[in-house]
């Protein structure tokens, strides 16, 4: 598509600014069950999203035809589009920063040079060795996903920038029975390095995760002692990420207005949001407004100290853009509570009774980011005196994130990225409340 | 759409090596969407996506590939690079593509894309008038609306060729009421395979917007559910979700197939109790999950999975049905043609049964009523589910007592399909988006009021 053609266009038609969004992308997917390749998937794509500021509104338009025929239909949208929003926030197109700071490893073109048969044999290999670590173990699904994203944002203000990631994520899904009782684990790596994929590591830990959760039992209700283990606790923290975005504390729907400079949590708790963060598909230079990224502590030992912001919520506070204006709204990128000294076997160590909890079920369904109120299906083991008793499972788990940070007594050092982007280590929660059998 | 030439052309490079089934999913969709928060709107896009995905299989193993290009050098690179994930030679093999058929079973009587964005957008003002004439404590809302026109055209080389266009649109309304202390937030979120004809003919925007409203306020004053083991009862409508997530997830062939489903080889038992029969329907009139083939080209249809009790029919698609050497239902869906098509639910529900509301309510003692069923999710290798309740009131006395919130019903399919001790004759469906392997679908939920004789209730109190 004449990228110019669409900005003289658009000008004629007295659309004052536009910004084009392109992103090309092509993936691969493999997935291995039962000896066989189960799924195998390539993908070559390519969107355009497009806005225009029209008549102090934005407008916006998105289109998988991208040819110089759609010119008229991205015009007319943006039109339609503005021509309907009543919101009076002021809006903008972004000229750019002076300095934007330089990421190398975003893109590594050796990932992209083994071929497609060696990532599939990695796959093979990788559910052979996750079976045989254990006869209890029933079934393995193992799978390797690679994805390379182009952007490219381009704006009549005269903004040019693009990037190029790729990233890829091997793991397995385990499933493990002991003729009575049926459990599932999964582990996988996310990385750029194919080197990086530790296939014994992936198989072990996927394994045992499965394995060691046989025989899982309820326990008593009642409030316990908890170490909510660096996964789970990145995907609660994932769940409530939205009360540090500033556009949900302008709404009115974050429990975190009106608190910065005060202690919401533990000074234990640090939560920082990097874009420079090694290996990571989130990092970049820049954001989809084209602001130059960087690097915060939103809670510094326990202090909030501000929100993330994009342009128009920035405008609003009187602050500058935090450059995390991403798809029309605002997005962390790579964000996670800062591990701290202590090792999770300590911790489980010093615990005289109570639950290590490894896995949280329905955090789309069970969390409101709105109160912070929770009650998830949780599972996990029993500790006694130290040790590991016994593997826990059919609880909820229920309270408050808030209250919950402010319940934290121990950061482990084991910080682990869940979902890509959202990161904790294992922390130590006082006190919880847990919905058992009895 | 791809001349006929081409899409043959496309078919017959697929099976150059040694496959034996090629399949291409044609998508070209359009959409429209709005929002509105604070009372003012703030969002409004339309966006056109087309792409082209090309499923190639030899016996039940399949890979898949897709593209935005519709050109033709594209489009036979696509075909041979998966073709190579089949080596070998086979005898070439022509494709014979039938007449194209086209399914009309869903009456549209006004194309969204025919109604000025004007028009939607008094839609957001309207509820969003409403849900805040509610009550004074509701102090915000919001309010989103979306249509879309998909169409597809998907051609195997078996020759079927069918083109179907699903027209659907819905909107939803979450208002919160808050005090000093609490915020709580009340959904209703009613769709159709409708034009826009769904906002005079099918539903109210008023009522729809009041009943979000209605469940905000409620649960406002609502103390905390008890935690611990009890009766419940689960209303109809989107109480449906229960089973929705505990059983039929896994009834379909993606979990039964490869053994991961606690139902798999069940047919012919007893996995329930003898008052549940469930139906996945996918040719209801006009009804969100419906519509004229599935995803692999095949017409939509009725299934009995579960009756009086016994597991009565698998949900299977083309490929899994020769896995699992059994009969295909015809229940292959996809989001769009970024996902390759699998078994998949359509309009699921609890068949109606003897007994009233008010008998259930006065037949139970002590327990949950669940009015409101939110979102959750199921494990199909253990069948453990779980799910919150946006609605809840304790049943004391046979009678509905106190509203409490932050409940979580948690328990494993199997059991909670065998616990159900009272059936309701009041059926009502609801509208949901079902994500899972093949993307996020349209499906409705459904069932008359259910009363489960026992299920664990995670909530922040002890029992009393």
């Amino acid at each position: 598509m004449n990228f110019k053609q669409l900005f003289e266009r658009a000008k004629e038609k007295n659309i004052e600014d536009v910004q084009v969004h392109y992103v090309a992308d092509t993936k691969l997917d493999i997935e291995v069950l039962k000896g066989e390749l189960e799924s195998y998937t390539i993908a070559d794509t390519k969107s355009l999203s497009v806005k225009g500021i029209y008549d102090g509104k934005m407008g916006t338009v998105s289109t998988e035809i991208i040819n110089d025929e759609v010119i008229d239909f991205i015009v007319d949208s943006i039109i339609a589009s503005a021509n309907n929003i009543d919101s009076e926030d002021e809006v903008f197109i972004y000229g750019g920063d002076s300095i934007y700071q330089e990421v190398n490893d975003l893109y590594n073109k050796e990932l992209e040079e083994v071929d497609a048969k060696t990532k599939i044999d990695f796959a093979f290999k990788l559910e052979e060795t996750t079976l045989k670590l254990d006869e209890r173990i029933k079934m393995v699904q193992a799978f390797y996903s690679e994805v390379k994203h182009k952007v490219h944002i381009l704006n009549s203000k005269g903004l040019d920038l693009s990037k190029e990631v790729n990233s890829a994520t091997a793991g397995v899904y385990v499933i493990a029975t002991d003729g009575k009782d049926q459990r599932t684990g999964i582990e996988y790596i996310q990385s750029n390095v194919f080197e990086d994929f530790n296939l014994e590591e992936i198989a072990k830990e996927g394994a045992k995760r499965a394995v060691d959760a046989l025989g899982a039992k309820s326990v008593k209700s009642g409030d316990y002692e908890v170490i909510l283990e660096n996964k789970a606790s990145a995907s609660l923290l994932a769940a409530h990420v939205s009360m540090f975005s500033a556009e949900s504390v302008q709404k009115d729907v974050s429990l975190l207005k009106g608190k910065v400079g005060e202690q919401v949590s533990k000074d234990l708790i640090s939560i920082v949001d990097d874009p420079f963060l090694k290996k990571s598909p989130r990092s970049g230079s820049f954001d989809d407004e084209g602001v130059a990224t960087k690097h915060k502590e939103l809670i510094k030992n326990g202090t909030l100290t501000g929100y993330l912001h994009n342009l128009k919520t920035a405008k609003k506070d009187e602050v500058g853009s935090t450059g995390n204006g991403f798809r029309n709204g605002i997005s962390p990128t790579n964000f996670y509570i800062e591990p701290g000294n202590t090792s999770y076997q300590e911790a489980v160590k010093e615990m005289n009774k109570g639950l290590i909890i490894t896995d949280l079920q329905g955090t789309h369904s069970g969390t409101s980011a709105v109160s912070g109120d929770f009650s998830l299906q949780a599972s996990g083991y029993l500790v006694e005196n130290g040790q590991i008793v016994r593997p826990v499972s059919l609880i909820t788990v229920a309270g408050n994130y808030l209250e919950l940070l402010q319940d934290v007594t121990e950061v482990c050092d084991d910080l682990k990225m869940n979902f890509g982007y959202i990161g904790s280590p294992s922390l130590k929660i006082q006190s919880l409340a847990i919905a058992g059998n009895e | 759409m791809l001349e006929r030439k081409l899409i043959t052309k496309v078919l017959e490079e697929a099976l150059t090596t040694n496959a034996d089934f090629s399949e291409l999913f044609i998508e070209e969709k359009s959409q429209a969407s709005a929002s509105m928060l604070s009372s003012k709107v703030e969002r409004v896009n339309n966006s056109k996506t087309f792409g082209i995905g090309l499923r190639v299989a030899k016996g039940f193993h399949s890979v898949y590939g897709y593209t935005n290009s519709r050109e033709e050098k594209d489009l036979m690179k696509l075909a041979n690079d998966l073709a190579q994930s089949f080596p070998g030679t086979q005898e070439k093999r022509t494709v014979e593509l039938g007449e194209m058929k086209k399914g009309s079973n869903h009456q549209i009587k006004i194309l969204p894309s025919s109604v000025d964005m004007k028009e939607k957008i008094a839609l957001l003002r309207r509820a969003n008038k409403a849900a805040r004439e509610y009550s004074q404590v509701i102090n915000q809302v919001m309010v989103s609306y979306q249509d879309y026109e998909q169409k597809v055209w998907i051609a195997n080389s078996e020759g079927n060729y069918v083109h179907d266009v699903r027209v659907r649109t819905r909107m939803a309304i979450a208002s919160i009421a808050s005090n000093e202390t609490s915020k709580q937030q009340g959904f209703n979120g009613p769709g159709g395979f409708h034009g826009f004809e769904f906002y005079s003919e099918v539903i109210n925007v008023e009522e729809a917007a009041k009943e979000a409203s209605r469940i905000a306020e409620v649960m406002l004053t609502a103390d905390h559910a008890p935690s611990g083991k009890m009766p419940v009862v689960i209303d109809n409508g989107f109480g449906g979700v229960i089973f929705h997530e505990a059983c039929g997830h896994s009834l379909e062939a993606t979990s039964v197939a490869p053994g991961m489903s606690v139902f798999s080889g069940k047919k012919g038992e007893k996995i329930a109790s003898p008052l549940v029969t469930a139906i996945d329907d996918g040719t209801i009139q006009n009804a969100w999950g419906s519509a004229n083939f599935d995803d692999e080209g095949h017409p939509q249809k009725r299934r009995v999975l579960i009756k009086d009790g016994v597991l009565n029919t698998f949900m299977v698609d083309k490929l899994n049905a020769i896995r699992m050497g059994d009969e295909m239902t015809n229940s292959g869906r996809r989001e769009s043609y970024r996902y390759a098509p699998t078994s998949r639910m359509t309009n699921t529900y609890i068949d109606n049964g003897e007994s009233t509301f008010d008998e259930i309510i006065a037949a139970t003692e002590y327990g949950l009523y669940a009015k409101k069923m939110g979102g959750g999710s199921v494990n199909p290798a253990t069948g453990d589910f779980n799910f919150a309740v946006g609605e809840a009131y304790m049943i004391r006395d046979g009678k509905i007592a106190e509203p409490v919130k932050g409940a979580t019903l948690i328990g494993t399919g199997a059991d909670a399909l065998m616990k159900v001790d009272m059936v309701g004759n009041n059926l009502l469906r609801a509208q949901g988006m079902c994500g899972s392997t093949s993307g996020s679908i349209p499906t409705d939920v459904g069932q008359p009021t259910i009363r489960v004789s026992e299920i664990t209730v995670g909530g922040r109190k002890a029992a009393n």
